[in-house]
């Protein structure tokens, strides 16, 4: 399994890879979502951390656009904003799970 | 068509009453002529109006009793001292004083005094023009500025929160994320370090304290509900305008507003749009304070389902290595204030569920702020999504 991270804050990108590296997993992070679909399509058995503010299309047009695919992997929608916010620019475009940061280590494996 | 003006050039002293009559009469301002002894000579119509007073009521009476009672009192002794001295306090100069009505109301006025030697003697000429417009526009100009500070304040200190946590979160998540990745480094492999995992570990409790801090004035800022009403944006986007060119009126700035009169209302809290509008025109203004070419433009308009508004200016624009971080929170390169203006903005920009972005040279030649806002804000009316949201530790 592939763990891609959509992320621009590089700390945060950088972090959420090393870790992941260190649970074993393999991890890709990309920029922004422009970069990602430069890269080869996820598949299914992939997990995709998807920052919701990202720069460009949108954290939210991007889980559109994989919940969209075929075989479509899961989906860890990752952001920094408020409840309220996260509502709003969700709207019907529901992710498997949603993780407010900051991020703990327990909280995103348990979700891997 | 020719005309002869010569005959109207003449000085018969007939014609040359009638003319001063009708220049009396169509002046504005109030003119008043005395003599040496402060009697009224003349009484223009303008005056009538300003005081309340007949031409005939006044002529031959003391200029004393268009004054105030304090002024009153004072004037002749000013009168005296300069026929005695020719010190000159008032004529040519001009002043503002106070006047008072046939009713007794008192009113500013800038009164100017001219004097003329005449074959009757001395006289004065006195023109008042009346100052409670002007005042009334400065007293309300100044109270829509402190309102405008006011309302200001309030929902800086929410939105400065909000901002203050999003822009925190994200180096604490870094950190965290990077503390449990050296501490599993460090228990890894035959012989953990003890040492080192108990040092991590104290350090992750630290960041985990951080972020409880952080969790729990987001929990503060966001138990307040988000006004939302209809809002005109035309119609603020131009009171917007007015305010910040009112407060800047001398520097020369050419403003322009293209702002169709059939732009659609919004939902949104009128007070936080405003303050965002008036954070990018006032950067604007700032931008071309030093430039020879002032302009500053403000368009407004629909794109899909978006209200766009944009801000330019011929400011030079904003160098690259600045963009990345021009939201970020004390970034700001400028001497005054905190440098929080921009990330406000955004952070309420995104909180109505749009954004704001910048396009760091335009086609004025300078940077462009794009305010983008949802013509429908569906969270409005729909319920929020029935699928729980996976909260974080400390919640």
């Amino acid at each position: 399994m592939t763990v891609h991270i959509i992320e621009d804050d590089p700390g945060v990108g950088d972090s959420l890879a090393m870790l992941l590296g260190q649970i074993g997993h393999s991890a890709r992070v990309y920029p922004d979502a422009e970069s990602f679909f430069e890269a080869p399509p996820p598949s299914s058995s992939d997990t995709v951390i998807v920052d919701l503010g990202l720069p460009g299309l949108s954290g939210v047009q991007l889980i559109r656009w994989i919940n969209g695919l075929k075989k479509p992997p899961k989906v860890i929608a990752i952001t920094g904003q408020s409840n309220r916010n996260i509502m709003e620019m969700l709207g019907d475009e529901q992710p498997a799970v949603l993780l407010r940061k900051p991020l703990t280590e327990e909280l995103l494996v348990s979700h891997l | 068509m020719r005309e002869d003006h010569s005959r109207s050039m003449s000085v018969s002293p007939s014609v040359s009453e009638a003319r001063l009559a009708s220049v009396l009469g169509t002046a504005v301002d109030g003119i008043v002529v005395m003599d040496d002894a402060a009697r009224i000579i003349l009484f223009n119509k303008a005056c009538e109006t300003l005081f309340g007073y007949s031409a005939e009521e006044v002529r031959g009476k003391n200029v004393k009793m268009l004054m105030p009672a304090d002024y009153a009192h004072e004037h002749d002794g000013y009168l005296s001292h300069y026929l005695e001295t020719g010190e000159k306090r008032i004529i040519g100069i001009g002043r503002e004083v106070r006047g008072r009505h046939s009713d007794g109301t008192e009113f500013p006025i800038e009164l100017s005094v001219g004097e003329a030697a005449t074959p009757e003697g001395r006289q004065f000429i006195g023109i008042m023009r009346d100052l409670r417009p002007r005042k009334a526009v400065e007293r309300r100009l100044a109270e829509a500025q402190a309102q405008l500070v006011n309302m200001t304040r309030i929902s800086a200190l929410d939105e400065m929160g909000a901002a203050i946590a999003h822009e925190l979160n994200q180096p604490l998540t870094a950190i965290m994320l990077y503390l449990q990745a050296a501490r599993r480094k460090a228990s890894a492999g035959g012989a953990p370090d003890e040492k080192l995992v108990e040092i991590v570990d104290k350090g992750v409790r630290e960041a985990e304290r951080a972020s409880q801090i952080i969790q729990r004035m987001r929990g503060f800022v966001e138990k307040r509900d988000p006004e939302r009403r209809p809002v005109s944006m035309a119609s603020l986007i131009r009171e917007c305008l007015e305010l910040v060119v009112l407060g800047d009126a001398h520097s020369g700035v050419k403003i322009f507003a293209e702002i169709p009169d059939d732009l659609p209302e919004i939902s949104a809290d009128p007070v936080q749009i405003q303050q965002v509008l008036v954070n990018l025109a006032r950067n604007a203004l700032e931008a071309v304070r030093e430039c020879k070419h002032k302009v500053v433009r403000v368009r407004a308009f629909t794109e899909g389902p978006d209200m766009i508004v944009s801000v330019s200016d011929s400011g030079g624009g904003v160098p690259p290595e600045v963009v990345p971080n021009l939201f970020r929170a004390f970034s700001g390169v400028k001497r005054r204030g905190l440098g929080l203006g921009l990330t406000i903005s955004r952070s309420i920009a995104q909180n109505h569920g749009g954004d704001l972005s910048v396009e760091p040279l335009g086609e004025d030649g300078g940077a462009v702020f794009v305010l983008r806002l949802p013509l429908d804000a569906r969270a409005e009316e729909t319920p929020a999504p029935a699928v729980s949201l996976t909260k974080g530790p400390s919640e």
